[in-house]
């Protein structure tokens, strides 16, 4: 696998997109914490509200043990971009043939199809340890505590990025055309997804908890602002159920894949 | 050693089938064409060969052994197009290509000197002409310096003395001793270099093996006499002609490969009375024969 990674990487050292895109992704977990962090120094700060703010909202989303939870829940709104750059160093192997040309020139399908896996989990990975030290950092810098209350937060928001790696590879393989598959990725999981999902919350009872990225991402629900509201209007989420339907798609992603690879005309 | 064997090979797209029961081997050494028009299923066999593309049914041998990936490793293979990564330069390219060979990169500078692109070597793959990135694909072919390269339509793309080169380079690698598998739809390139050949139209193969055996099985003589008529006449009582055809200002006599006895026939056609302003022994080209073939099939 060292050997198949090696090559890979001699594929990405020299692609400039890759490593723009790659950068201010991960200046932009940084970035979006950043501002959530203002937000909550804005409202919190005034004397006058702070009473209120306390009282509404709760403790302070970007202090220990909140921290962990906050953190992943604004950071997976940016897992898109993994996803995305999935797509796009597969689609750019369909244009270019390559995918053809790697296997003409030695390795074998599952080689080809593993390594691929192996790189939406190093973009998990990766997503996930950029997530786990910003949010370090917010805690430290409120003074607060260090707490590991809440980390399993940490465990919840590496199975939703893994989710949008191995989704967004999933759709490149069937649909080749890089274009239509970023679309498509980014209009299922913005729109039609959410609008499923509210359908069958309201009429199947809250059965849209479970589509397939739905049950990803609302392992880091309840969000972690005004808590106590937001536990009287929905009903609680089911989190062990909902890991077990994450896990189960995941698993359905690498078979989908792994048997599209295997058997396809390339 | 077999090279490759193919036996029984289908392969359907839907409803349309482009490999039809393709059986054949190729013998170690051996320059190996295979021809056909365009859309014939060239392209279809070698994917399959390299495993891109899976047979509906049927079955190859690499080496006389069930096929897997690193028999690919021992092959140059060029299919179709070259694939490069368009950002990267040819010795980036090339040394991927090395790296999944298994082969280091010591070799890659032998290689661009042999295509005569070291001097661009430093140059991204997009800023290349169509005949540069072939040469590349030949390069990269020879990465290793393997016993077996695959060729498909090698010369796409080439301008003349690319093609003349190329042409140079494939009789050179068989005198070196390596088995060479070339598809082509140019019969004329095919001619030139091949030692074997097998003919395929739309997904079947008519005709495989020797060049010599596929391509002439018949002796053509033209002979041509002020009287033609009177000529006929006379070559029509020919014991050895197997038929004549009237061609503009000759006659061609067909023979059975090997038994054209020009002087027998000059004779013959002298002492019946008719006097030869034309005699000439021609064997058939590859072009009559594959027009004949895949006519034959129409």
């Amino acid at each position: 696998m060292g050997r198949l990674l090696y090559i890979e990487w001699l594929k990405l050292k020299n692609y400039r997109t890759f490593w723009i895109l790659g950068i201010l992704y991960l200046i932009s977990i940084f970035a979006v914490n950043y501002i959530g962090y203002r937000i909550q120094e804005e409202v919190y700060r005034e004397e006058a509200t702070k009473g209120m703010a306390q009282m509404v909202l709760g403790p302070k989303p970007w202090s220990f043990p909140l921290v962990w939870h906050t953190a992943a829940w604004i950071t997976s709104w940016l897992l898109y971009f993994p996803g995305l750059m999935m797509i796009i160093l597969m689609s750019n192997e369909f244009t270019f043939k390559t995918h053809r040309q790697n296997i003409i020139d030695g390795w074998s399908r599952h080689q080809y199809i593993m390594v691929k896996f192996v790189y939406g989990i190093l973009a998990a990975v990766l997503s996930t340890v950029m997530m786990f030290l910003t949010a370090l950092f917010f805690g430290f810098i409120h003074d607060s505590d260090f707490s590991t209350d809440n980390m399993h937060y940490i465990l919840f928001f590496f199975v939703v990025a893994v989710t949008y790696t191995m989704a967004a590879l999933l759709i490149s393989l069937f649909i080749k055309r890089g274009a239509l598959a970023i679309g498509l990725f980014f209009i299922y999981g913005l729109v039609i997804e959410n609008l499923l999902a509210g359908l069958m919350n309201y009429y199947l009872k809250n059965a849209g908890r479970y589509l397939p990225l739905e049950s990803a991402d609302n392992l880091l629900m309840p969000f972690p602002f005004a808590e106590a509201a937001q536990k009287q209007i929905t009903q609680p989420y089911n989190h062990t159920l909902l890991f077990i339907f994450a896990i189960g798609y995941l698993l359905a992603y690498f078979y989908f894949s792994y048997k599209r690879w295997r058997t396809a005309d390339l | 050693m077999a090279i490759l064997t193919v036996e029984n090979l289908y392969k359907n797209y839907g409803p349309i089938q482009a490999l039809k029961g393709v059986s054949f081997s190729v013998p170690e050494g051996s320059v190996f064409g295979i021809l056909g028009p365009n859309g014939s299923g060239k392209t279809t066999l070698l994917g399959i060969i390299m495993d891109i593309l899976r047979p509906t049914s049927g079955s190859f041998k690499l080496f006389d052994e069930i096929p897997n990936e690193n028999h690919r490793k021992r092959i140059g293979t060029l299919l179709e197009t070259p694939n490069f990564y368009h950002y990267l330069n040819a010795e980036q390219n090339l040394r991927i290509a090395a790296e999944i060979k298994g082969r280091g990169k010591e070799d890659i500078e032998r290689v661009l000197h042999v295509v005569d692109l070291y001097n661009r070597r430093k140059s991204r793959f997009s800023t290349y002409s169509l005949g540069m990135k072939q040469r590349l694909a030949l390069a990269s072919c020879m990465l290793g310096d393997p016993k077996v390269l695959v060729f498909d339509e090698p010369t796409n793309g080439l301008d003349p003395v690319g093609i003349a080169d190329t042409r140079e380079l494939i009789k050179r690698l068989h005198k070196e001793g390596k088995t060479i598998i070339m598809a082509s739809h140019l019969l004329d390139e095919v001619e030139k270099v091949c030692t074997h050949v097998a003919i395929l139209q739309k997904g079947t193969l008519l005709a495989h093996g020797h060049v010599d055996e596929i391509l002439v099985n018949e002796d053509i003589v033209e002979v041509g006499a002020a009287d033609l008529q009177q000529l006929q006449a006379v070559l029509n009582s020919y014991p050895r002609a197997t038929h004549l055809k009237q061609d503009g200002q000759f006659i061609e006599v067909f023979l059975p490969a090997g038994t054209a006895n020009l002087e027998e026939i000059n004779r013959y056609c002298f002492e019946k009375g008719a006097t030869l302003n034309h005699l000439r022994l021609r064997k058939k080209s590859l072009e009559t024969k594959f027009f004949e073939l895949t006519q034959n099939n129409n």
